[in-house]
């Protein structure tokens, strides 16, 4: 097999990231428009993951996870304008549920798809203050999340984890305590060294899983749960030394470190934790 | 980006296969065990040389060195069929992957003639002398003094860790010829033959058992080398010793995957169901996906240190809880008196408190996973040193 991403791939990630961060300051309203024009909800698994990747980087506030993971996988279809899924048997924690324009719900009788508006969805706050999640009075559905509601989760826990090592290292360049800047710290470096490592291990088993996905391959269930297990432990990492190297700085409000810190956070907690797809890949 | 295979690589991987299946050695002629890693069993020796005389020992040299100048994906085809067998290609690793290679790389052609095809048709085997009691990770530290005198040198020093050198029958070794110079631009590398006068072997037992020979010390006093055993150029070293480690490190990773899948095949035979396997065999997937990676050119060579790192502590962490799985029955510890059973590594290793404390030769040997965490940081992540 091949695992290096091509010229093309490389090419979409750097225009996703420029994107990202010129659109960055408008109203979510706008930034979706960009990315709808752009096409991206409707590329490929690899370059989906590849977009999440950047957009989970980037604390994206907009419903491209839920569109194009969950709503798209489960209807074979785009929604008309913005779209989520039930599948997590009660309906709680749902992704874009109080906004979306279409919902797709996942129950014993097959996948039915409503209007937004058609349901009584009750936004709850959650850590994360970009990402949207309500609940929804929906029974009796099924539990079966698709492998691309795993990866897209994935991908964008990477992201934010890149981001936090990105914010971390910029922080310890600069920071000078003992006469030293402290990334010139032993102890310092080897917790950027361990959050490196997970970062490369969790995005290899990410785009592995996307490929799966791609290519139809019949590890494709195996690698979703790896990718979602691998990317929550990796953020439980990222999480305990990223805030730590940051010191009381990223302890605040203002430091917008805590954004990625929760988007990476709420990508784990969301459709099972690392924990749980452990247990699954163990079944 | 494509999960299939190179039908280029299928096709050469297929024709070793064949290979092997037709010359592999049979179990009842391949019962001696090697030693030490520079011993040798006649067995190894006559496999070995098949290997040679068929061009499939080495495939990325020319044939004319035991290869068929292949490119690096179809050096991992050759090694994963080999350890789909459970066999090496030479028992002398250090001698076929580091110290032969460095000879071809900088080497005269009578030094080729000389030493490198004898190591690579196994008919003399070769230990490394790098590591001092001074100097292990921090190489560039070495003290073993050669003093250039009207025909070649005298070499003063010791050398430590130095694997299999009471069976060698020559050292590779690295010694200080210019003590003025910086620390790493002062060193040259001699191979010195191990029957020359003035150089003492002591081996020394390793943790697994008091007669498991493999490391030794070894004493230089008033050596005199020929000037015909310099590789390369004076003060060169550094240069020879990271040119003949590079080859070695980058399919390095290839051993702690294959290590990995015996370690979690064992474990599953021991009933292990806990959450421990589901990580370890992430930890395997991700090895293979960022290791076929590295395959692509224009890699940072220090991204070999993720592979390391990633790679060491995985099979580490695996030695462990496999040991923790089989309870009491893991403190069993048999003499390693066993035949070697090229097809049943387990044999071989035989006890599972022995694989547990083999495993931190992996984060031990080669630089330390400190070292390798310092080279992420500082070489990939742009931390200050």
């Amino acid at each position: 097999m091949e695992f290096e991403l091509d010229e093309e791939q490389q090419l979409l990630r750097r225009t996703v990231r420029e994107t990202v961060a010129k659109v960055r300051s408008r109203p979510a309203g706008q930034q979706w428009d960009t990315y709808l024009r752009l096409g991206w909800l409707e590329a490929p698994p690899l370059e989906l993951a590849l977009i999440l990747e950047e957009l989970g980087y980037a604390a994206d506030p907009t419903p491209f996870l839920a569109t194009a993971t969950w709503f798209a996988p489960l209807t074979g279809r785009l929604p008309e304008g913005s779209g989520t899924a039930v599948f997590d048997g009660v309906g709680r924690y749902v992704l874009d549920a109080d906004r979306a324009d279409e919902v797709a719900l996942l129950t014993h009788r097959g996948v039915i798809v409503v209007r937004g508006t058609e349901l009584a969805a009750e936004r709850v706050p959650v850590l994360d203050p970009h990402l949207h999640a309500a609940h929804v009075g929906a029974e009796d559905l099924a539990a079966k999340v698709p492998d691309l509601a795993l990866v897209g989760l994935a991908a964008t826990c990477v992201g934010a984890c890149r981001r936090v090592l990105d914010l971390v290292l910029d922080h310890v360049k600069q920071r000078v305590q003992f006469g030293r800047p402290l990334g010139s710290f032993q102890a310092v470096k080897h917790k950027a060294a361990d959050m490196h490592v997970a970062i490369e291990r969790a995005r290899a088993l990410t785009h592995f899983s996307a490929l799966t996905i791609a290519e139809d391959d019949p590890r494709r269930a195996d690698a979703a749960h790896m990718a979602k297990a691998a990317a929550g432990e990796c953020q439980r990492l990222v999480f305990r030394h990223g805030l730590q190297l940051s010191g009381a700085m990223g302890f605040t409000w203002e430091n917008e470190l805590q954004y990625h810190l929760k988007r990476a956070q709420a990508c784990d907690l969301l459709l099972g934790t690392a924990s749980v797809h452990r247990k699954a890949l163990l079944a | 980006m494509k999960l299939a295979d190179d039908p280029e690589v299928e096709e050469f991987r297929a024709q070793f296969a064949a290979f092997l299946d037709a010359h592999l050695p049979e179990e009842a002629e391949a019962r001696e065990r090697a030693g030490s890693s520079a011993h040798v069993p006649a067995w190894a020796r006559r496999w070995q040389r098949t290997l040679f005389d068929a061009c499939w020992l080495l495939p990325g040299q020319p044939p004319e060195y035991g290869g068929r100048n292949a490119g690096l994906p179809q050096q991992l085809a050759h090694l994963e069929e080999l350890a789909r067998r459970r066999i090496y290609h030479s028992f002398n690793p250090q001698g076929l992957g580091i110290i032969a290679a460095s000879l071809l790389t900088f080497g005269t052609e009578e030094q080729k003639r000389r030493w490198a095809v004898p190591i690579l048709r196994a008919e003399i085997t070769a230990a490394l002398g790098m590591s001092e009691p001074e100097a292990g990770s921090d190489l560039a530290s070495l003290r073993t003094r050669a003093v250039a005198d009207r025909d070649g040198f005298v070499v003063n020093g010791q050398k430590i860790w130095t694997s299999g050198a009471h069976d060698a029958d020559v050292l590779l070794t690295f010694v200080r010829t210019d003590p003025e110079a910086p620390k790493h631009r002062g060193i040259s590398a001699l191979l010195i033959p191990t029957g020359a006068e003035g150089v003492v072997r002591r081996p020394f037992g390793s943790i697994a058992a008091e007669d498991d020979l493999d490391f030794n010390e070894v004493f230089l006093t008033d050596v005199r080398v020929p000037r015909g055993n310099l590789i390369g150029n004076v003060g060169e070293g550094w240069r020879v010793a990271n040119g003949s480690l590079g080859h070695e490190r980058t399919l390095l990773w290839l051993s702690y995957a294959e290590r990995l899948e015996d370690l979690l095949r064992d474990a599953a035979d021991a009933g292990a169901g806990q959450e421990w396997y589901a990580t370890l065999r992430m930890d395997l997937t991700a090895l293979r996906l960022l290791g076929y990676r590295q395959l692509g050119l224009d890699r940072d060579p220090a991204e070999i240190s993720v592979l390391k790192l990633l790679g060491s502590e995985a099979v580490q962490s695996a030695s462990l809880h496999a040991l923790e799985a089989h309870g009491a029955e893991g403190l069993e510890h048999p003499k390693r008196t066993g035949p070697y059973h090229h097809m049943h590594h387990e044999h071989f290793i035989s006890s599972w408190f022995e694989r547990y404390a083999r495993s931190f030769a992996g984060t031990i040997a080669g630089g330390t996973s400190e070292i390798q965490r310092n080279i992420i940081a500082e070489r990939i992540l742009g931390l200050p040193r």
